[in-house]
């Protein structure tokens, strides 16, 4: 369905991916992992054209394209493909919890007010926000926030949602609350891309877990070979490293 | 000399008001031209071309290192001159045309660094995120990021609004009769004797038409603050 080869993206004179290819089957869990500044971040920002890559190619179902050049159409065509979950969620402070979910349907994709509003309603319904519709982001929980990021992720249907450390910006209660709704996602056979530092999540919810370090992939595989038998030694150092923190955070 | 008569002030109240449309008009002029050439200036400024940036930077330092009385008379015998090489007659042509120009010059500057702050204050997360949800650049612009920057530059708005008021009391150095201009005939159809009543009167003036534009913007900011933390507004 979404196949990235060879991203190449370098900021300034930092070469922050070299060479990645990834890619993503209908109704895939692909969980990425690994350490600050490996380029995850990155990845997922060339993948719906928030950064433009310096070399590589896309292909989206139909589409297919080189990353440097893309039409400013064939942009707007692939994100109407995708939709992103932001670490810090990056709700419109001006509107709703209900417009910050419509505004892609009623204005990007010309869906009827009414309409558009059942949407929108029932994507909030979905991560349990039933009851703050006319709530502005500033008068919500941090967790609350973030479902209503998903929400409006999920109201416009996309064929894969990114998630960039959706949780990492919550205070620890607040977790739980976000995780469980992307479960739920991942149940529904929502095709995602994931970026986190969760490994419950990795370890329970993904078919396919990336480890990436230095802008390359070291290693990937489902999450049992990741997690239990790592073919690489980096990538069992990851994990320890990860592991000992979990365990001294406690 | 007569002694001071306070009275005086309220008497001539009414004739400098009837002057009033001079000035307001000159301000709106100002704020509708400049406003839109600081509109395009500081779209220069936040844009990544390197050469159209350099250039709206440089015209900013340029213009806000001259004094307003000085620019005005630049304008009002420059401008002429200017037009005329390229074959236009600037005859007979209203004062007031040349104090809009010239205050149009220099509020141009003073707006696009309020605009370009306010645009600046927007988290670019938000633009991101309109993109990532299918919007276009400009929907993003227009339906996210340009009604919060409004809200944003309302404060900084409303002091250039007053400053350019105040300093837009220079134009009668080159002949334009608003209310300044007015108060100093005043002044002289009695000799001089009336100078310091004349000067509160306009003072008076200037006084009200500051408080009236700082309570109307003041409350258009608060009107257009929804989503703001101070607010409550939620069903
Ligand atoms: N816009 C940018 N300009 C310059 N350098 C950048 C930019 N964005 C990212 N980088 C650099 O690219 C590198 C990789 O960043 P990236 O955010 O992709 O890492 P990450 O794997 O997501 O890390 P983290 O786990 O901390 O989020 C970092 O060294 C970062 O400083
Ligand atoms: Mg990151």
């Amino acid at each position: 369905m979404l196949e990235i080869r060879n991203i190449h993206k370098t900021f300034g004179g930092n070469q922050v991916l070299k060479g990645v290819n990834i890619k993503v089957e209908k109704g895939d869990v692909v969980v990425i992992l690994g350490p600050s500044g490996s380029g995850k971040t990155t990845l997922l920002r060339c993948i719906n054209f928030l950064e433009r890559a310096d070399e590589g190619s896309l292909d989206f179902d139909e589409i297919h394209t080189e990353l440097k050049n893309a039409s400013r159409r064939t942009v707007n065509k692939i994100r109407k493909k995708t939709a992103f979950v932001f670490q810090n969620y990056n709700l419109f402070q001006n509107k709703t919890a209900l417009q910050n979910v419509m505004e892609g349907l009623t204005v990007a994709r010309k869906v009827p007010r009414e309409e558009a509003e059942v949407i929108a309603k029932e994507a909030l319904d979905k991560v349990g926000l039933a009851d703050r519709y006319g709530y502005y982001p500033s008068q919500l929980s941090g967790g609350q926030q973030q479902r209503v990021g998903i929400a409006r992720a999920v109201a416009v249907r996309p064929e894969v949602i990114l998630f960039d450390e959706p949780t990492s910006a919550l205070d620890p209660e607040l977790i739980g609350e976000v995780l469980c709704v992307m479960k739920e996602l991942a149940r529904e056979g929502v095709t995602m891309v994931v970026v986190t530092h969760e490994m419950s999540f990795a370890h329970d919810v993904a078919n396919r877990v990336v480890f990436m370090e230095g802008g390359v992939v070291v290693e990937e595989g489902t999450p049992r070979q990741i997690f239990q038998s790592p073919r690489e030694e980096r990538t069992s150092q990851f994990l320890h490293r990860i592991n000992r923190d979990y365990d001294y955070s406690i | 000399m007569r002694p001071f008569h306070p009275l005086f002030i309220l008497e001539i109240i009414p004739e400098l008001v009837t002057y009033l449309p001079v000035t307001l008009g000159m301000v709106l002029g100002t704020v509708l031209f400049g406003g839109m050439w600081g509109f395009f200036l500081a779209l220069a400024k936040v844009r990544r071309r390197p050469v159209t940036k350099a250039l709206a930077e440089i015209y900013t330092y340029v213009t806000r290192c001259v004094p307003s009385v000085v620019m005005l008379f630049v304008v009002f015998y420059g401008l002429p001159e200017l037009l005329l090489s390229v074959g236009i007659n600037m005859n007979g042509v209203d004062n007031g045309f040349f104090v809009i120009v010239t205050f149009s010059i220099l509020y141009a500057a003073n707006i696009s660094e309020v605009f370009r702050s306010a645009y600046l204050a927007i988290d670019k997360g938000q633009r991101e995120a309109a993109v990532s949800v299918g919007l276009t650049e400009a929907q993003a612009f227009l339906r996210i990021v340009l009604p919060q920057s409004i809200v944003v530059a309302i404060p900084n708005f409303t002091n250039s609004l007053i400053n350019l008021m105040k300093e837009g009391a220079l134009a009668y150095t080159i002949g334009l009769i608003d209310i300044v201009g007015q108060g100093n005939r005043i002044i002289g159809r009695y000799q001089g004797s009336y100078t310091l009543e004349v000067y509160l009167a306009l003072a008076a003036l200037y006084w009200i038409m500051t408080i009236m534009i700082q309570k109307f913007f003041g409350a258009v900011e608060k009107k257009l603050s929804r989503g703001k933390k101070e607010l409550t507004t939620a069903a």
